[in-house]
């Protein structure tokens, strides 16, 4: 058997349903050829080292298989015309490359936008550094107080006492006349 | 009696080995002698081929580098794979 892996990079835009049908589509060629599907991975969103196709940004999928020697060329040409013709508007650049069938499947992929912390504050709060981190604005800003809301239920309550004190006030007067 | 002969180097050989020494004398392949290291050359692992840029992108020398030349080719089209997947860049223009 030989041992293939295909590396493609889709749209950053890509929803699951549409990796879902790229995944189907791709195990049934695979089992029409009667191979193995390896794996299936998702490394994540990139930043591209040059924009493609307009897109800064895109995620990559490295999916690995065997086929026999008879079927290969069939297959690969099948794999191949789907991501031409099929998945064209999804999957932008791809890349086949034949895998040693006795070397080991470990791999080492740079991290993505996923992997990374995106801000300073949750990377120091995941590593217990808390003590580092900027308080709102900033160090030398003052403390705000605690203001006490004015509104809402108690505001009304406060209201209905006031207007009940003040009828209370008005009888008082009338019986007095 | 025997005459003594000196040897007669020219100035360009002698500039060359003088270039030579100021250098601090012959680079090591990092690749010989550590298989290990040479499974990591592959076109997925960018962050690892970094190492064989120059800040504008394009492939460091192995006169630089210091590969050997069996590995200096190795490393040299896994770059170029990994340019055509996007992972490493053709040309950068902001650094």
């Amino acid at each position: 058997m030989l041992r293939y892996e295909i590396l493609f990079l889709t749209v950053p835009e890509i929803t699951g349903d549409e990796i879902e049908s790229i995944k189907s589509y791709f195990l049934k060629s695979i089992r029409a050829a009667q191979g193995d599907m390896l794996s299936f991975e998702r490394w994540g969103k990139y930043r591209l080292a040059y924009p493609v196709n307009k897109n800064d940004y895109g995620v990559y999928f490295l999916a690995r298989f065997e086929v026999a020697l008879e079927n290969r060329d069939a297959l690969l040409k099948d794999v191949r015309g789907a991501y031409i013709f099929k998945f064209n508007t999804l999957i932008m650049k791809n890349m086949i490359h034949r895998l040693d069938s006795e070397a080991s499947l470990e791999y080492k992929r740079p991290e993505s936008l996923e992997d990374s912390p995106s801000d300073v504050d949750s990377f120091l709060k995941k590593n217990e550094m808390e003590g580092l981190l900027k308080p709102k604005g900033g160090f030398r800003a003052k403390k705000t107080e605690d203001k006490s809301i004015v509104g809402g239920v108690a505001f009304e309550a406060e209201a209905a006492i006031i207007a009940t004190k003040a009828t209370v006030e008005d009888d008082i007067e009338n019986s007095n006349d | 009696m025997t005459k003594k002969i000196k040897l007669k180097i020219s100035a360009r050989l002698l500039k060359k080995k003088l270039r030579k020494d100021s250098t601090g004398g012959s680079k090591h392949c990092r690749f010989c002698n550590n298989p290990e290291l040479v499974t990591e050359i592959d076109y997925k692992n960018a962050s690892f081929l970094r190492k064989f840029l120059t800040e504008r992108g394009k492939i460091l020398p192995a006169r630089i580098s210091g590969n050997a030349c069996k590995y200096q080719k190795m490393v040299a089209r896994e770059i170029k794979n990994a340019r055509i997947m996007a992972l490493l860049p053709f040309c950068a223009t902001s650094y």
